[in-house]
């Protein structure tokens, strides 16, 4: 490549070549998959209704960790000014437009809130004078208003920043980075609020004598981590498999690990505060929801926690070698992505099952339908936009991107 | 368009040659101090002067001088401790974690900050030792084997303080100092001075810039800023689990670790940003320390001001959610109650006043971001205190309520923190480079060569496993 | 440098300068290329792709940083294991004594603490082998220039291809300038023994006195001054010292007549031997427990004047009223509560010792010496 080359120049290198077509069996593949788990998502809801829904509640809050957490790192670059990432941007884009399907799986969880949530038994509530003084939040109808708007308000901003990033592939213009650089900067303090009372609606609320400040916090490191890896999953199998038509060099690859590493840091540290804090206060409202961590078998997914969750991740991507090792980053993304699973069960299923773990095949079904769907969305949007963002004036850095 | 997103903004303005940033760096050092500096000194002598008037009544009388009264066991003494460490947070973020951040821009304020980093910790960890009463049994804090057989408590959150506070100063000295070394030897190499040239040969260790070196320093700057990054993080969340393990209302929060954290990168940043002001005028540094570095350090201010609003907005939002009345009337009390008006110092400058940053004309303008700067470091004070003395004063047995009054020597002492800060300031001004001449250097547009023409895979995959461990 | 003068002078190495950091990378790359391995390139900032260039291997400090940050780690929860769940265990706040989320920071902190200086030890004075001021390279006008804004290679005389024409051909022809060769100056050649010179062995006895005169005057005169006064002076009576609130001035009282002590028996028999001589019996029986028992205090608190068997023989005798033996028909006769009485009261020079032997001990006393008079007069049945 000669630097010399200007912008526009080095934009019509790229959108010259050959559209980028993932063999068919993918998409097929994915098909088949959405198809199986939808049905057996269906079966699963006459065997057992409860336990689909409390099911279908982590697919939900997992769907909304790869959409809303993929748009945050969208708008995390345009406002960080972040050039390294431009190249592989379009990666979280598509992953963000998972969130059009966020309010099917609303609806099917809307009508099954009976189900989840304690606090939509009015009987119950009337005899507790603690949850009676929430029913101002904790309400059917602000619930349902809660969720149209969040969903409502995520999905005005994806079209948004989608719509001028797909815009500048044509025109080039600056103008629209400004643009995108304007709207990120708007939604990422929308984002830190909304995603906060989303975590606390959806998960917190399972338990609605419970309380913990930290909760926001603690779900959006988990989203940022699984946004984060099934970029970097996608990013270094099309690298590999060489589907990426800009040169991705280690430097890339690094600046992706460092940042899962870390993030997986940045989760210990909050897991860590919010668990050390309640265990040393040892304030019985609040010690409530680990000690239902600690009962039974759920004693050894808790400890399987910071293993999954900590342990392997860090040491598996401790060293510098291994944060630009396209295998070990592979392995390592498609590992978290299970670990914030794993993470999503171990807050919500204690609520279901109160003894000790369960695991069936419903527990499995759901994931499949999930990855099957996000395979399908992604070769769509793969097929219909460009790869690399050929407009944005920052591309031509981002390619040349040293550490 | 106000500017180009395909071109990167240069780090240093002007163009300047490598030998001119020697010269203008090292102009502070080679000049005899004027009579503005004498001027500042006198003023901060004055300050600590005061300072260490009020230690001495507080040792020779106890520290019944101060206002501190039951329940009211902490107030000044560790609002200011917590209000030091936290300004001493901004260095590290600079050089550490924008450092693995690979953000350029830090090169040309990275040793100040530093520098303030080791100041503020000095100035903060005097109040943890006068707190005690008997600052001379501080040596008790350490576990070494007493003639009373017995140890200290590690369950003890003041003790992880003693562990975390000594353990930040230390590293953020030697990381300091590992920085310094190339300067020396280059201040070393151009002195005239016989004097200045033997304590920069000793200070330097001998160093030759060889490049056999180099290559090890690299390395090891990046360990360390990879250790000090969750060390900066820790130590605020150590002070904050000083609050939060206790059952306290108000004290008692979840949010408190990455609360605290954010709170102090806010002060630290809006004190950085307030003493570059005058350093970059001063010292001629414009060209250095630019307004492009300013606009994104007043970034930096608007995104941790608004984690703080956030934490803010949680507090009162779980206060209201966890149903307990204890907890609801603490912030109730907070914004209501007889000190209302220092809650609301808090949140207007720490929340209201930084939102001004959101127009890039106040971002960029120098008197603007000096009197933001200054309010969000008033504010952040009191928000040490609003934490501390409300949740004190008022706690769970209305009868034994009562307020907090400062005494004279309690703001004696918090005008010696002060003092003794910016004397320290003022002395390293004058006495080593306050920008890192080697950092900066490295930055200069054509100081690098030029990577393409070089092939650049190769070179990418041969640098790229230059180092074993990183632990960032 | 008048470099061809003095013949004798040993060669470190040829330097040459550069005025860019392309040309330095080159000539970095050509070096490599030619085979040299004893040569440095010194910057005054580290290039971009030097390493590559020069070829060095990736830097095995970050295993010392791994090694000891692990070392630290563990270090700092044995240390907090043997403190609080061995040595001194201590309920704390209802804790484990092993409360490991409570030990994480400061684990964390001594990891980092450990790991931070013993890597940037490592660095300079295992790895760079600093400090070291007496370099051939150091106060030469080639290192001015590197350590300002040039560029320069310095190829060492020790390498094996070493030829000094060659190499400033080599070096001329990668277009440096100022090519000079580098001599050991007579103190960087020589290495004396200094440790024993007087002036460095003053220097120790004077660091020896200082601290030590420091140390004496700090803990016997700095540390009574003032403030550090160790609360001598409190709010409070101090024993011997006048009391202000009484008119007796006394600071303790008398306890109101007739009180009587927790858990103290008054003794009946006051002053009245004949009739504790009657009324009294002795409540043990002569096991070997109590006659231990009684043994021991005899030893103790008799025997010092009656002697070891009782017989009045201890080594006071001649020096007072000599102690009478306790083998006399009047003694034999004593009831146990005569004797208990005088153990009680005292008799003549001898003092009570109510205060230093209880009641058990007194009877267990009286048991023993029993068994003493027994063996000194024993009957004819006794044999058998």
């Amino acid at each position: 490549m000669n630097p010399n080359d200007s912008t526009e120049n080095f934009a019509k290198n790229i959108s010259m070549q050959e559209p980028i077509k993932l063999p068919g069996s993918i998409n097929i593949t994915g098909w088949i998959l959405l198809i199986i788990g939808v049905l057996a998502i269906a079966i699963s809801f006459f065997v057992d209704r409860e336990r689909s829904s409390f099911n279908l509640l982590i697919m939900l809050m997992f769907l909304l960790s790869i959409g809303l957490g993929s748009l945050f790192l969208v708008a995390l670059e345009y406002v960080a000014g972040a050039v390294w990432s431009t190249p592989v941007r379009r990666v979280s884009e598509f992953l963000s437009s998972s969130l059009i399907f966020l309010p099917v799986v609303a609806i099917i969880l809307i009508f099954n809130m009976h189900d989840l949530y304690h606090w939509t038994h009015s009987e119950y509530v009337q005899s507790d004078k603690i949850l009676s003084q929430k029913t101002p939040y904790l309400n059917y109808v602000f619930f349902i208003i809660r969720v149209a708007f969040f969903i409502g308000i995520w999905l005005l901003f994806y079209f948004l920043i989608i719509k001028n990033s797909r815009k500048q592939d044509k025109t080039g213009e600056q103008v629209l980075t400004k643009r995108n650089t304007n709207l990120s900067a708007a939604f990422i303090p929308i984002f830190a609020l909304t995603i906060t009372f989303a975590s606390v609606d959806w998960m917190m609320s399972l338990e609605p004598h419970w309380y913990s400040t930290i909760f926001g916090v603690y779900y959006f490191s988990g989203t940022v981590l699984a946004a984060l890896a099934s970029a970097t999953l996608i990013i270094v199998l099309l690298r590999q498999k060489g589907y990426f038509p800009v040169k991705l060099l280690q430097d890339h690859l690094y600046s992706l690990g460092a940042l899962m590493f870390a993030f997986i840091n940045f989760w210990a540290y909050i897991a860590f505060s919010q668990y050390m804090l309640i265990w040393y206060a040892n304030i019985p409202e609040e010690t409530s929801w680990m000690l239902q961590r600690w009962t039974g078998s759920w004693k050894f997914v808790s400890i399987g926690l910071i293993i999954v969750h900590f342990i392997v991740p860090y040491f598996a991507l401790l060293s510098q070698p291994a944060k630009m090792n396209p295998k070990r980053l592979i392995i390592m993304s498609i590992w978290i992505l299970f670990a914030h699973i794993y993470d999503l069960y171990w807050i919500i299923m204690p609520t279901y099952s109160r003894d000790g773990a369960v695991f069936g095949w419903m527990e499995l079904v759901f994931p499949v339908a999930l990855v099957g769907l996000i395979i399908v969305l992604f070769s769509y949007k793969l097929r219909n936009n460009n790869l690399v963002p050929i407009g944005d004036p920052k591309l031509e850095r981002g390619i040349n991107f040293r550490l | 368009m106000s500017f180009d997103y395909s071109k990167e903004i240069p780090i240093i303005e002007g163009g300047p040659k490598l030998a001119d940033i020697d010269d203008v760096i090292a102009r502070p050092l080679d000049t005899r101090p004027d009579r503005k500096f004498y001027i500042a000194l006198s003023i901060t002598l004055t300050m600590l002067a005061i300072g260490a008037v009020s230690l001495g009544l507080t040792f020779y009388y106890g520290i019944g001088m101060w206002g501190n009264n039951q329940p009211n066991g902490w107030a000044f003494d560790i609002t200011n401790f917590v209000f030091w460490i936290g300004i001493g947070h901004a260095g590290t973020l600079i050089s550490a974690i924008l450092f693995l951040l690979r953000q350029k821009w830090r090169n040309g304020i990275s040793r100040f900050a530093e520098g303030m980093t080791i100041f503020a910790v000095m100035t903060a960890g005097i109040f943890p030792l006068i707190h005690v009463g008997r600052p001379w049994l501080a040596a008790y804090l350490f576990p070494y084997p007493n003639e009373h057989g017995i140890w200290i408590n590690f369950i003890s959150p003041l003790i992880w303080d003693v562990f975390a506070v000594s353990t930040y100063f230390t590293v953020s000295l030697i990381f300091w100092y590992v920085g310094l070394i190339p300067d020396l030897a280059t201040l070393r190499d151009r002195t005239a001075g016989k004097i200045k040239k033997i304590l920069y040969s000793i200070f330097s260790l001998g160093w030759r810039h060889s490049n056999r070196h180099w290559h090890h320093y690299e390395m090891v700057y990046l360990v360390l800023a990879g250790f000090a990054t969750p060390l900066v993080l820790s130590v605020h969340t150590i002070v904050s689990f000083d609050f939060a393990v206790s059952v306290l209302p108000g004290w008692h929060t979840t949010i408190f670790p990455p609360y605290f954290v954010a709170g102090a990168v806010f002060s630290g940043f809006a004190m950085v940003q307030n003493v570059l002001i005058f350093v970059r005028k001063i010292f001629n540094f414009e060209h250095i320390i630019t307004i492009n570095t300013l606009e994104r350090m007043n970034k930096v201010i608007i995104l941790t001001g608004s984690m703080v609003g956030y934490a803010y907005a949680m507090e009162f939002f779980t206060a209201w959610y966890s149903g307990n009345p204890a907890e609801q009337f603490v912030f109730i009390n907070r914004a209501f109650g007889p000190y209302a008006w220092a809650y609301w110092t808090m949140v207007s400058c720490n929340v209201i006043f930084p939102q001004l940053f959101w127009f890039r004309k106040i971002r960029r303008t120098i008197p603007y971001m000096l009197i933001i700067g200054i309010l969000v470091n008033v504010g952040m004070w009191f928000e040490r205190f609003v934490i501390i003395v409300t949740s004190l004063s008022r706690d769970y047995l209305p009868s034994s309520w009562r307020m907090f009054y400062p005494t004279l020597t309690d703001l004696g002492i918090l005008t010696g923190s002060f003092g003794l800060f910016f004397t320290l300031l003022l002395l390293f001004i004058k006495t080593l480079p306050v920008v890192s001449i080697s950092e900066v250097k490295s930055v200069l547009e054509g100081a690098q060569p030029s990577h393409l023409h070089n092939g650049s895979e190769e070179v990418i995959s041969h640098s790229s496993n230059d180092s074993g461990v990183n632990h960032a | 440098m008048p470099d061809k003068i003095i013949p004798e002078k040993i060669l470190y190495s040829v330097t040459g300068i550069f005025d860019h950091p392309d040309e330095i990378i080159n000539a970095a790359e050509q070096a490599e290329k030619a085979g040299y391995k004893k040569y440095d390139i010194n910057t005054s900032y580290p290039v971009h792709g030097m390493s590559t260039a020069m070829r060095i291997g990736p830097s095995k400090l970050s295993y010392i940083a791994l090694v000891f940050g692990l070392s630290g780690t563990t270090l700092a929860l044995l240390f907090m294991w043997y403190v609080s769940s061995w040595d001194y265990p201590m309920v704390i706040g209802g804790k484990p004594y092993f409360s490991l989320p409570a030990f994480i920071p400061i684990t964390f902190e001594v990891t980092v603490l450990l790991a931070s200086i013993m890597t940037v030890v490592a660095m300079l004075f295992i790895f760079f082998k600093l400090p070291n001021n007496s370099h051939p390279l150091h106060d030469t006008d080639y290192m001015k220039m590197v350590s300002s804004d040039r560029f320069g290679i310095s190829i060492q005389a020790s390498d094996p291809l070493f030829d000094e024409v060659k190499v400033k051909d080599f070096l001329q022809n990668l277009g440096a300038h100022h090519i000079t060769p580098i001599y050991f100056d007579e103190s960087e050649i020589s290495v004396k023994n200094t440790v024993f010179e007087p002036k460095f062995i003053g220097f120790l006895l004077a660091v020896f006195f200082a601290t030590a005169g420091f140390t004496y005057f700090s803990l016997n005169y700095i540390l009574a001054w003032g403030p550090f006064n160790w609360m001598w002076n409190q709010h409070k009576l101090n024993p011997q010292k006048r009391s202000e609130l009484f008119s007796d001035g006394f600071g303790m009282r008398m306890p109101v007549e007739g009180t009587v002590a927790r858990g103290y028996m008054p003794y009946l028999y006051k002053g009245n031997q004949a009739a504790a001589s009657k009324y009294m019996i002795n409540p043990l029986l002569p096991t070997k427990e109590v006659l231990s028992m009684g043994q021991q205090k005899f030893v103790t608190f008799c025997s010092p004047c009656h002697g070891y068997l009782a017989k009045g023989d201890s080594r006071l005798r001649g020096q007072f009223p000599n102690p009478p033996s306790l083998h006399s028909e009047k003694v034999r006769n004593y009831q146990d509560g005569d004797i208990y009485h005088i153990i009680t009261e005292g008799q003549n020079t001898m003092p009570s010792y109510a205060k230093q032997i209880t009641r058990e001990e007194r009877w267990a006393i009286i048991l023993y010496l029993r068994a003493l008079q027994r063996s000194q007069n024993a009957k004819e049945t006794d044999i058998k």
